[in-house]
């Protein structure tokens, strides 16, 4: 869909424009006759006519969508000269060839008109054909009009080609190609062009002698060379003058009632809450509104969930992590009747909370710590402080409505480059527009930092906000207006031109350390930002001021050995050379080489080679110094590691003077169509919002373009902001949205299966100030979420997929749940918070693990999250690498899922001290040691059965494992003897069933 | 899954009804109902299913209309093998050796400072086989099969970096996160053994080529669609075998513990199919450690064979292992079968006359070989083999800091490059397409990835436009909504 379509066709788009302007131009520039006659084409006397024969069927089966009350797309089919403007995508007919025109291809291949019934005879797509193969004749009443090559042509051409060097950010030549009149001042060679004499025209001069853009600069700067077609445009406008057209209004978007009317575009409504007759289950309204939906299916709320079952259900779903064994005793013995609604306000009010939230919203803007796409991977340093933004803004609550504006605009929110200090709230505003910065993104490098390279990171970030933010899948309009939404292509690129000042693909920031760019690509700016906390920023300065005077002490003393060592290399080859040299010699290497007589000058041609010694030959003469050299790399190295990196934030900032935004025909990135003005999908300001963006604070250069975007996106007459976020919290505690489809509110998307809910839980949301604990606790303590899971036959007849919420489902553990829950039972999470991530590395046998310290290994969410090296055990349980995002977790069910849990060196290794704590706990009994191992693990007691069998197979695994270390004893090497502790057969067997636990569905899943 | 193009709606509510439970319980299903026992190679005549399944299973499916080929060996060639070197002859770049070009083509070349004139191939061309196709001297064992083979001379591509055109010809698209051709084919087919994967693939010991897992991925289909990397020493499977090992009777008082205490946890929850999965899948992960080893042991195959691959020879051991286990796994109705080698072993940017004889020694016999193994044991008939790199290189000479065209390499090239086919559906001895005087682009009968794409899935009996999947609403395909078509031309 986005991909660049292949380079031939490109040329053809290109020629096929041209063929028009030259076509038409012949036609304007002789006499007005001729153009009613033209030469391209003979017009045969018995093909078919536009009046007589195109028209008819235009009208009957187009004209609906094309014609006087509609122009889809931007095409109008009405007369000659809509017809020659063509649409939003481009030329639709070119005279003679059927087989270009995408009038002709879309007929034929019924892709148009929409719908299999309305499909055009094979006689009238053969009418069509044969019209267009005589040329495309308007007949003499209608002949084509003029449409001349203007500004709007050329424009596109010199940003793609040439504004690089001679635009923004540089002035080569101190030329300026961005608009006509840059372009008239010229540079220092004079004006670009003579208006009327492209003979004459410096600029053309450089094109024709092919000396630009530099052939082999290309790649480094992020152009192309000109396609033949472009300059042959450039040499028609400036022919004709360079004429410039006054932007034309936009045309208004025309939506029809159904599409207006569509649920999602309408503004959440005020719901009555229903009334229900089992009304005792009715705890608050989201319960009535699931009764009412399960009554009338003649079915009702499933009975309430044990104690235990609900603390391990509650502490899952609002920390990620199984409630501790004394909170299993201290909750079961709480009698208190409020005793649950304490629990959730003590899970709310857990700084865990932040942790296992924050990485629900981490999943909707793609977190990554690394670019992906290129094979280096690059790494990026400074991404987790948006990570910890989010834990920290989900732990304090932060209204959604200001934790979006942050994100999208939080550099427009305060003046932070003169802030006299930088505060908490400057700092956490710029680290949030990170969410902006977290697609994947291969242009660090030259080779894929063209244009379309940039159009991709681009589109990756309008995709996250057009699906994540307001359920759309705008993505589509790219190419073409959505063929099931409301979107019109045109929208798709005014909402891209919010984002123009600070995502200007034309002015490009690229990603990563400017130090980490081979030498030619270093003039790129990079995307940090210093302002940090004073307080971080002294921190680092301390940690690093006495590593860096230890390093500086460490080369001072290293460079006075050298000298040393090189002087009595000198001495010692002086002393091979006759010794009436030896003074003259010495003089020589003393004397700079600019200074040197003619005498001096022919003794180092002889001599001074073997006189002079780099570090690599001193290294190779003297082996002791070769030893002091190495010792002076190591230590050198283990400081450089403890060197911390400068603070910066990863952000993104609006610079100003954006690109104009052209929109894209086709997606082509070569191909651009009209000019657009930044503005919101038309579909969705049916309330009258306009885009009105002034700049953030007085004198800025900021644009404001996304300040005002995220004002109006959290204003509560917003159809989807509240709605679709409502949703995918409902989906976080009852697997499933009231629309499933949680990135798609459109047509294609799913309908609510409870629309009133939805919006009562929306306006609720709003109510509240946009906070989700506020909507945690109303979803939490209804009887809806307390129900058992348990699936009985009626719910197998009358709700069989649970979209009725007749129950709770039982769920996997994600990926973290899981990893985080080992780590807990084995006495090896360690706790801290923030900061740089957890390094992962990849093993021999190509498993992806992570390093831990001496304090364990910390939560899921801490861990370096690598688009290319996934950490096998979130790879296996479904943690996606994104690429951009992860719009919903997927729930598989597959063998090296099994393999991991059971034959992982480290998952056995945390099962035996897993079986540390149980056996410090519960003793050498084995029906306590059972009872802990549930408690730890299952944050539960067993039940006799389950304790019946696990101490049958402890002691049946201990007898075992007694034979196996006996027969191994008797044949060990004398010497080589393991230890006790991994031959104590006790031990063994209980470590085989913590292991055995942690393979457990018990383990795995909640009910 | 015609359905889908139908009734895009009905089918929606369907598949999302099954992403809601969140399970491929169909798995289960369709394990319980098969003997457990049954023999592991189980190519067999089986007929599928009637009605295709709604779930994610990895039981064979309906294809879209009469396959001719059941298994595909994918030998992918990392880098960018050079085709005017090997299959695609220039005489012309003879005449105007030396000349310079760089500036007719500078927009894309990778390393324009490194640019330097046309350069001749250093190789010798010969005809060969009753079809008299060219093939340098290079590959004098695959050149006893052009009469089986059907050349590919016009192929493109759309990015000329390494990563890029990778994810091009794997996935279709020139970004990360889509699904590979394996996982497309696997979820539109299914395998024939339950207890091996459907989608292998054979990476070097070595090391992982770029873009290392990525080139398997199965982006937004279920990770069930993955392909599984099989070593070729040790355990075939990433955690196939407990690290530190353990005595067989404890296994299996661990296995029998897991059993109950999962079948006590069931027997508590009616009516939850994803528990059945599980405890399935644990013992389909029991069944394959057995299966993949048996795959991976050698020894019941002829001396003969194992030298014809070269098995046991400093060059092509390696190479011809893989090869003769891809065998193997197709035998054992593995689907979809890749195999890689080394790094990047047809990238030369420099020293290409050296390198790409280098190169060639390690893989001409074992490729050869196994055409020859498929032929004799009759494999081939329903076996598609496909050679093949993401790019090709250009007519250039590409120069180190000495300007040495002695050292010279050639520089990548995404406008032409040469693939191969042979077996099941192909017609035999033939070439197709041409490239300009030079080399440098395609010009005749151009093929694209998204065309090579779909003639791979319609050989399986497929259809590109019909093989889809629904995510977000929105349908995704394989060759997404670029313009499609099937070379029928190589069709048999």
């Amino acid at each position: 869909m986005t991909d660049l379509v292949c380079c031939n066709l490109l040329r053809k788009q290109c020629l096929r424009r041209l063929f028009w302007v030259v076509f038409v131009m012949a036609s304007a520039y002789t006499t007005p006759h001729v153009a009613e006659e033209p030469n391209a084409a003979k017009e045969s006397s018995d093909g078919p006519t536009f009046d007589a024969d195109v028209r008819p069927i235009l009208q009957r089966s187009c004209f609906k969508c094309h014609g006087e009350k509609r122009q889809k797309a931007e095409l109008d089919l009405r007369t000659a000269e809509t017809i020659t403007q063509g649409g939003e995508s481009g030329t639709i007919v070119v005279p003679g060839k059927p087989d270009e025109s995408p009038l002709y291809e879309v007929v034929h291949e019924g892709a148009m008109p929409p719908g299999k019934k309305n499909r055009l005879s094979e006689r009238d797509v053969e009418t069509i054909r044969d019209w267009i193969l005589g040329g495309a004749q308007f007949g003499s009443n209608n002949a084509a009009p003029v449409q001349r090559v203007n500004q709007h042509d050329v424009i596109p051409v010199m940003l793609l080609r040439c504004t690089v060097c001679h635009g923004k950010s540089r002035r080569e030549g101190g030329l300026d190609l961005r608009t006509k009149e840059s372009m008239l001042e010229g540079g220092k060679s004079g004006p670009a062009f003579v208006p009327g004499r492209p003979e004459e025209s410096l600029m053309l001069k450089r094109l024709h002698a092919g000396e630009m853009p530099p052939r082999r600069q290309v790649v480094s700067v992020g152009v192309k060379p000109m396609e033949d077609g472009e300059i042959e445009l450039l040499t028609q406008w400036i022919g004709l003058g360079a004429p410039t057209m006054p932007s034309s209004p936009p045309r208004e978007s025309q939506f029809n009632e159904s599409e207006q009317s569509f649920w999602a575009f309408r503004p959440v409504r005020d719901v009555e809450v229903p009334n229900v007759q089992g009304t005792k289950r009715v705890r608050n309204s989201v319960d009535a509104f699931v009764l009412a939906a399960l009554e009338s299916e003649g079915l009702s709320l499933a009975p309430e969930a044990d104690k235990i079952t609900l603390l391990r259900r509650a502490y899952f779903d609002l920390l990620g992590l199984p409630p501790p064994p004394e909170e299993v005793a201290r909750f079961v013995n709480d009698t208190n009747p409020e005793a649950y609604e304490k629990l959730v306000d003590r899970l709310l009010a857990s700084s865990d909370y932040g942790e296992r939230w924050g990485r629900h919203w981490l999943d909707v803007s793609g977190y990554a710590d690394s670019e992906g796409k290129r094979e280096q991977d690059l790494s990026r340093l400074h991404a987790y402080r948006y990570r910890d933004y989010v834990i920290r803004a989900f732990g304090a609550d932060k209204p959604y409505d200001r934790f979006l504006t942050e994100q999208l605009a939080g550099d427009e929110l305060y003046d932070y480059e003169s802030a006299p200090k930088i505060t908490p709230e400057i700092y956490d505003a710029l680290v949030a527009t990170g969410f902006l910065r977290m697609g994947p993104d291969g242009t660090w490098a030259a080779i894929t930092n063209f244009v379309p390279d940039r159009l991709e990171v681009i589109a990756d970030a309008l995709d996250v906000i057009g699906s994540g933010l307001m359920g759309l899948t705008f993505k589509c309009a790219r190419c073409h207006s959505h063929k099931f939404d409301p979107i019109p292509q045109r929208d798709y690129y005014r909402l891209s031109a919010i984002f123009k000042g600070a995502y200007d693909e034309h002015s490009w920031l690229r990603p990563g350390k400017a130090a980490q760019y081979p030498f030619r690509a270093r003039k790129f700016a990079t995307r940090t930002l210093p302002h940090v906390l004073p307080e971080e920023l002294e921190a680092w300065k301390t940690h690093n001021q006495p590593i860096e005077a230890e390093l500086a002490e460490l080369a001072k003393q290293f460079g006075a050995d050298e000298s040393q060592a090189r002087e009595a290399r000198v001495t010692a080859r002086l002393k091979e050379l006759p010794e009436e040299l030896h003074e003259d010699l010495q003089k020589l290497l003393a004397t700079k080489a600019e200074d040197r007589d003619e005498v001096q000058r022919y003794l180092a041609t002889k001599f001074e080679k073997s006189l002079t010694f780099d570090l690599s030959a001193l290294k190779k003469a003297d082996e002791e110094f070769n030893k002091r050299s190495k010792d002076y790399d190591r230590k050198k190295t283990e400081l450089d590691e403890k060197l911390l990196p400068e603070p910066q934030i990863r952000a993104l900032w609006d610079r100003g003077a954006p690109s104009p935004t052209y929109l894209l025909q086709r997606g082509n990135y070569l191909t651009s169509g009209s000019l657009v003005a930044p503005g919101f999908p038309s579909i969705l300001t049916a309330t009258g919002s306009k885009f009105e963006p002034t700049p953030p604070w007085p004198g800025s250069t900021k644009t404001g373009r996304r300040l005002a975007l995220a004002r109006w996106l959290v204003q509560p007459e917003h159809p989807l902001t509240a709605r679709v976020i409502t949703n995918r919290v409902w989906r976080n505690h009852f697997g499933r949205g009231l629309v499933k489809t949680l990135g798609n509110f459109g047509r294609l998307g799913a309908r609510p299966t409870h629309p009133k809910l939805l919006d009562y839980l929306a306006a609720e949301f709003m109510r509240s100030g946009w906070s989700f604990k506020t909507i945690h606790r109303l979803l939490m303590t209804s009887s809806t979420y307390r129900q058992s899971s348990a699936v009985t036959a009626a719910h197998e007849q009358l709700d069989p997929d649970g979209s009725l919420y007749s129950r709770m489902p039982l769920r996997r553990l994600d990926a973290e749940e899981l990893r985080d829950s080992i780590l807990l039972a084995a006495g090896r999470l360690d706790r801290t918070r923030y900061g740089r991530p957890d390094r992962v590395e990849e093993r021999d046998d190509g498993s992806v693990m992570e390093k831990g310290t001496n304090r364990g290994w910390r939560r899921s969410v801490y861990v370096e999250q690598r688009r290319k090296q996934p950490l096998t055990l979130f790879e296996s349980f479904d943690l996606p690498v994104m690429n951009p995002n992860c719009l919903e977790r997927q729930n598989s069910n597959v063998a090296p899922q099994a393999l991991y849990l059971l034959n992982n060196g480290r998952v056995r290794r945390l099962a035996a001290a897993f079986a540390e704590r149980v056996l410090t706990a519960a003793g050498e009994e084995p029906a306590a040691q059972v009872e802990h191992a549930y408690l730890i693990a299952l944050s539960r007691y067993p039940s006799d059965h389950e304790s019946r069998v696990s101490v049958e197979a402890l002691s049946k695994l201990r007898a075992e494992w007694q034979r196996a270390t006996e027969s191994s004893v008797s044949s060990a090497e004398p010497g080589n003897e393991p230890t006790n502790d991994t031959q104590n057969p006790t031990l063994l067997a209980l470590q085989d069933l913590c292991h055995t636990l942690i393979n457990s569905a018990a383990f795995l899943y909640v009910d | 899954m015609a359905k889908t193009i139908d009734n895009p709606q009905a089918n929606r509510r369907e598949f999302f009804g099954e992403m809601g439970t969140g399970l491929y319980a169909g798995a289960l299903a369709y394990l319980l109902g098969r003997d457990l026992h049954a023999p592991s190679i189980a190519r067999a005549e089986e007929s599928p299913p009637a009605t295709p399944s709604r779930v994610f299973d990895p039981g064979p499916r309906t294809p879209h209309f009469e396959p001719r080929a059941k298994s595909v060996i994918h030998l992918f060639m990392n880098g960018g093998p050079s085709q005017m070197d090997m299959f695609d002859p220039k005489p012309m770049l003879d005449k105007h050796h030396g000349e310079e070009y760089f500036d007719k083509i500078a927009g894309d070349v990778e390393n324009p400072f490194a640019a330097g004139a046309l350069m001749r191939s250093p190789f010798e061309f010969d005809r060969h086989g009753k079809s008299d196709i060219w093939m340098s001297e290079l590959l004098p064992e695959l050149s006893k099969h052009v009469d089986d083979m059907a050349f590919i001379r016009s192929m493109y591509t759309n990015n000329l970096t390494h990563e890029t055109a990778l994810y091009k010809i794997h996935s279709g698209r020139l970004f990360p996160g889509n699904p590979s051709l394996g996982s497309w084919v696997v979820y539109g087919l299914g395998s024939e053994n339950q207890n091996l994967p459907a989608y292998v693939v054979l990476d070097d010991p070595k090391g992982l080529p770029i873009n290392g897992i990525e080139n398997w991925q199965a982006g937004y289909l279920p990770p069930l669609y993955q392909g599984t990397r099989f070593r070729s020493n040790g355990p075939p499977v990433l955690h196939l075998e407990p690290e530190s090992p353990q005595p067989v009777e404890v296994s299996k008082l661990r296995r029998e513990l897991l059993s109950r205490l999962d079948r006590i946890h069931k027997d508590q929850r009616f009516g939850q199919p994803q528990l059945d999965a599980r405890i399935a899948s644990y013992e389909l992960a029991a069944r394959m450690q057995l299966a993949a080893s048996a795959a991976l042991d050698f020894s019941d195959e002829p001396k003969e064979t194992l030298e014809m691959y070269g098995i046991g020879q400093k060059e092509t051991d390696s190479y011809g292992r893989r090869c003769l286990l891809a065998r193997r796994l197709v035998e054992r109705g593995v689907r979809f079968v890749q195999i890689f080698i080394e790094y990047q072993i047809w990238d030369h940017h420099g020293s290409i006359e050296a390198g790409l004889k280098r190169s060639c020694k390690k893989t001409d016999r074992p490729a050869a070989a196994l055409l020859h193994d498929l032929k004799r044991s009759g494999l081939f008939d329903d076996t598609l083999v496909v050679w093949g790199g993401e790019f090709g290189r250009l007519p250039l000479s590409q120069l180190s800091g000495k300007k040495d065209l002695k050292t010279a390499g050639r520089d990548h090239n995404k406008n032409a490059f040469t693939t191969w086919m042979a077996g099941a559906g192909i017609k035999r001895g033939t070439v197709y397409g041409a490239t300009d005087d030079f080399g440098f682009a395609s010009v005749e009968n151009r093929v694209a990835v998204q065309d090579w794409h779909a003639t791979i899935l319609h050989l399986l009996g497929l259809d590109h436009e019909k093989l889809v999947f629904e995510r977000n609403g929105l349908e995704e395909k394989l060759t997404g909504v670029f313009e499609t078509r099937v070379v029928k031309e190589i069709l048999a």
